[in-house]
């Protein structure tokens, strides 16, 4: 990086800092950050009968007189209902298993691509991020089709003779579970193909070579080596997958309810701005710690590359 | 380990089965002359028929495809310039925090940026008047929000790979920085610029959550149209959308790849 | 012989009158805590080729990026034909750089490259296209103008980057390792053509190199580098013969040296007892101290056999042959001698024999004079 030159160029030199950090720094300010002060804002007023449906935080009562009122009732209403909590508890648990089935899915998929021959991995890298292209929306209603009672996995089984009755797949968080790896499962890769690329494969096969078991090999050399992949793939999947909406509410029912749906309903059903406000900070502080554990281990790789 | 591979493949060719069967079946029944997913009745391209006089989603997808290419163009302008900022000008003083509001919305829940971007245009209309009313304006902005995050990762990638003696080399020649900027880096960086610009464009193309918030009434999107057909039940109409989108990816990849190719053999 | 005069005109730096086309005056670069050019000064002048010669991070290639202005002295000020330049950012100065990479501009063919920078000069088209096609012809590779970079080889990459940095008529090029990229045959061939070019068109060159052999072929003067500082300027003769420190004279070619004492001056000579054998008699440029720690340099190619050898010659040594590098035109003996230091000796293989002039394990007496040599006092 060369020094910032003096005079005339120190100036371009400026110039071109104020505009690469100052527009994107503006931009994410003001449509990024600024809202979720909003949001905070909003959280702690009450729903109210009025355009827009909340009441105003601050209130200038005559003769200088300002009155704040903070009302902790929704956070109050999110801790003390059943309802919202096993939400929370029940968008953590399929978070985690699908991050869980993504990763034993997607590890021996990303190694077996970074470990085929040269001209093969780009086509099959390609075809990993090809459905990534089309529709989402579209591709979870796939499942639909595939996984309802009348639907085509469960003729095929009763078809093969396996099963008599149908099973109820669709409106269960098992659904969710296929929705969500099926929707996902590219976020995992990825991340794990870039890790293992870069990681000297042959040396693994040197391990073999030299009498080590591949199976112990593989537990004591690439797994530790590709734990940077492991995390940020599984991030990826989780954060996101906590405040997912579409999923849930297409293929889980009334029994797989997440926090992502609900905030939805509270807000364009209920029109409870308030609450959906609440829900949005309490999802938020859920994933300040995923997410500031990955922007470390991003750093972290960024520091340690050549 | 050579011989060991065939678990890894049978992995591999599951996971391919598991990615690509349920596109399949969604084509195939696309041509299905029954309204039923389960039932094959026979040959039929009504539902394509039907597609295309369907004036709603034709409208919808209209509007959709103009937010997705503004989108796109605004978020490669701002996601090339946050790239620039973080390889070129190393550490400034808040970068931390720039990186963090970049990284975020990569990952943050669709409800949250919704939500909040919505309740932020509801307090912006309250005390500046501005925007009037929600529609095309809002859901760009909040699509440019997320996508230009994106675009950034993808530019930045391809900018630290760069050799700076390029552009030290037109500096040397005499091109003042912003001349060495638009006549070496630019094109250097093209085409990351422009997987960044399909990127943000499906990317806008595919969200359903965040349009729904920041959309007012009148501006009904593509997978508006969509969630509101699938939330009825299996509609043929849908499989046959599919298909088409399906088969514009593909034909666009199978483009990019020829002249990808023929870009490195000439 | 040359006239004074002529001399002057072919050697500037020895007219004291003669004006330094660059004058680089007391340059300091720090990188955080770190000296990568250490209060250098150089005065170069019109027509030279100079050469920054040092191993790898020894600040040569940073000194040339501040010449080129893609780096700013963190003390110090450069001058080109008079003008302070080191505020001039590097588009506006009047020097152009050949980089180590070439950095050829992988978008753009063969002629576009050449014509990037008189672009820049707003140069009308006509114009741009006759200096294009001066600068092919000048280099020979009319027949490559529609080719892109990367349809090129090593070689003639080079030579494209040599005329895009020629096409703006510099009046000072500045060569970063302009020969490293290349295999060792196409580098020797090279080497002569660039200097060729250099006389031809007669601009100032400056380049950076790790290469010895390089530096002494191509230039007119050479500047060794090492940890940031200047050790040395001189001509390649001068370098190579008259060392004035250990680090330049090991850093060039290969040397003999023995560390003592100087004991005794008679005129311009000073005895200097070692530990090898008898005191050793050399001549020395400047007047030496008694009892001054010195080191004698003597190049293998200055020993010689002895025929007669003395108790009391002068400068003569008995040893024993170890070890025999046979490389054609000469030969390498490594002599064990007094107290078990070895000496390098070279020897031209005049005769073609199967045997050697000295077979391994021969008693050998060598000798050299009081004036093939140096005294070093660092």
């Amino acid at each position: 990086m060369p020094a910032p030159p003096p005079n005339q160029s120190r100036q371009a030199h400026r110039t071109s800092r104020l505009v690469n950090i100052g527009i994107p720094y503006l931009w994410l300010g003001l449509f990024f950050l600024l809202p979720f002060v909003i949001v905070l804002q909003i959280s702690v007023a009450e729903p109210a009968l009025a355009q827009p449906p909340y009441t105003a935080l601050w209130q200038w009562i005559d003769e200088g007189l300002l009155r704040i009122e903070i009302n902790l009732r929704n956070f109050m209403l999110v801790g003390q209902d059943d309802l919202y909590l096993s939400a929370l508890l029940n968008s953590l648990q399929v978070a985690f298993i699908c991050t869980l089935l993504c990763l034993l899915l997607g590890y021996p998929m990303a190694y077996a691509i970074a470990t085929a021959p040269e001209r093969w991995r780009i086509i099959l890298l390609m075809l990993i991020v090809l459905p990534f292209w089309t529709s989402f929306l579209i591709r979870v209603y796939a499942w639909i089709g595939i996984l309802k009672s009348n639907g085509l996995l469960n003729d095929l089984l009763i078809w093969s003779g396996l099963i008599d009755t149908p099973l109820a797949i669709l409106h269960t968080n098992t659904a969710i579970y296929i929705g969500v790896v099926y929707s996902y499962l590219p976020f995992m890769i990825l991340p794990l193909y870039a890790n293992l690329t870069r990681l000297d494969l042959s040396l693994l096969e040197a391990a073999a070579d030299l009498g080590c078991r591949p199976m112990r090999a593989f537990l004591r050399v690439t797994l530790p080596l590709s734990m940077a992949g492991i995390v940020a793939g599984s991030m990826l999947v989780f954060i996101p997958v906590v405040g997912e909406f579409v999923i849930p509410d297409l293929l889980g029912g009334p029994g797989s309810l997440m926090i992502g749906k609900l905030l939805w309903t509270e807000f364009f059903s209920n029109k409870d701005w308030p609450l959906a406000s609440a829900l949005a900070i309490l999802l938020l502080a859920l994933l300040v710690v995923p997410f500031v554990m990955m922007q470390r281990l991003q750093q972290r790789m960024e520091g340690s590359r050549p | 380990m050579r011989r060991r591979r065939w678990p890894l493949l049978t992995v591999l060719a599951f996971g391919y089965a598991f990615l690509y069967v349920p596109i399949l079946l969604l084509i195939l029944y696309s041509f299905n002359e029954s309204r039923l997913v389960t039932v094959w009745t026979g040959f039929s391209t009504k539902w394509y028929v039907e597609l295309f006089r369907n004036k709603q989603l034709l409208d919808a997808a209209w509007l959709s495809v103009r937010i997705a290419a503004v989108n796109a163009t605004l978020a490669v302008v701002l996601g090339t310039l946050a790239a620039n900022a973080l390889v070129r000008h190393g550490t400034f003083r808040g970068r931390t925090g720039f990186e963090l509001l970049l990284t975020a919305p990569l990952v943050m829940p669709d409800v949250i940026i919704g939500l909040s971007l919505l309740l932020l245009f509801v307090a912006m209309q309250q005390t500046i008047g501005w925007p009037d009313g929600r529609g095309f304006t809002t859901i760009t902005i909040a699509h440019v929000t997320f996508s230009m995050a994106y675009v950034a990762v993808v530019v930045r990638a391809r900018l630290s790979q760069m050799d700076r003696s390029l552009e030290e080399a037109a500096m040397d020649l005499g091109a003042r920085p912003l001349r060495v900027y638009l006549a070496i880096t630019l094109p250097l960086i093209a085409p990351a610029l422009l997987s960044g610009w399909l990127l943000a464009f499906t990317l806008s193309l595919d969200d359903l959550v965040i349009a729904s918030f920041v959309a007012g009434p009148g501006s009904t999107t593509l997978p508006m149209v969509i969630y509101s057909s699938v939330r009825m039940g299996v509609s043929p109409q849908i499989n046959a959308l599919a298909t088409i989108i399906v088969a514009v990816v593909t034909l666009a990849v199978v483009i990019a790849g020829i002249s990808m190719r023929r870009g490195r053999g000439a | 012989m040359a006239t004074l005069a002529e001399r002057r005109s072919l050697e500037p730096w020895q007219d004291p009158k003669a004006v330094p086309y660059l004058r680089i005056d007391r340059i300091t670069k720090k990188f955080g805590d770190v000296y990568a050019v250490d209060d250098v000064s150089l005065e170069i002048f019109q027509g030279e080729f100079f050469s920054l010669l040092g191993s790898s991070g020894c600040g040569k290639s940073t000194l040339l990026r501040m010449l080129a202005g893609l780096e700013y002295p963190s003390s110090g000020r450069i001058y080109i034909d008079g003008v302070d330049v080191t505020d001039v950012p590097a588009y506006s100065r009047p020097v152009n750089m050949m980089f180590q990479s070439y950095a050829l501009f992988p978008h753009m063919s063969v002629e576009q490259n050449i014509e990037f920078g008189l672009k820049q000069d707003r140069m009308s088209r006509r114009e741009r296209g006759e200096r294009v096609g001066e600068m092919l012809e000048l280099l020979k590779i009319t027949e490559l103008r529609k080719r892109r970079p990367d349809q090129l080889s090593g070689g003639q990459r080079q030579r494209v980057a040599l005329a895009r940095s020629l096409a703006k008529h510099p009046k000072l090029l500045l060569l970063d390792e302009p020969l490293g990229a290349l295999d060792k045959r196409l580098r020797e061939n090279t080497q002569f053509e660039l200097v060729n070019l250099q006389e031809r068109l007669g601009i100032t060159f400056v380049t950076v190199t790790h290469d010895q052999e390089e530096a002494m072929t191509m230039s007119t003067r050479i500047a060794v580098m090492d940890a940031g500082q200047i050790m040395q300027v001189d001509t390649p003769t001068a370098i190579y013969e008259f060392p004035t420190c250990r680090l330049v004279a090991e850093f060039i070619g290969s040397i003999n040296l023995f560390e003592g004492k100087v004991v005794a001056t008679e005129g311009d000579e000073v005895v200097v007892e070692t530990r090898v054998g008898r005191p050793m008699r050399m001549r020395s440029f400047h007047p030496m101290v008694l009892g001054t720690p010195v080191t004698v340099a003597v190049r293998p190619e200055k020993m010689r056999l002895c025929a007669d050898f003395r108790e009391d010659g002068v400068n003569q040594l008995k040893g024993r042959v170890e070890d025999i590098a046979y490389l054609g035109d000469v030969s390498i003996y490594r002599i064990r001698v007094g107290d078990g230091a070895l000496v390098e000796m070279t020897l031209t293989n005049v005769q073609p024999r199967t045997e050697q002039a000295l077979t391994w394990e021969q008693e050998v007496a060598i000798e050299w004079s009081p004036t093939s040599g140096v005294v070093l006092t660092e």
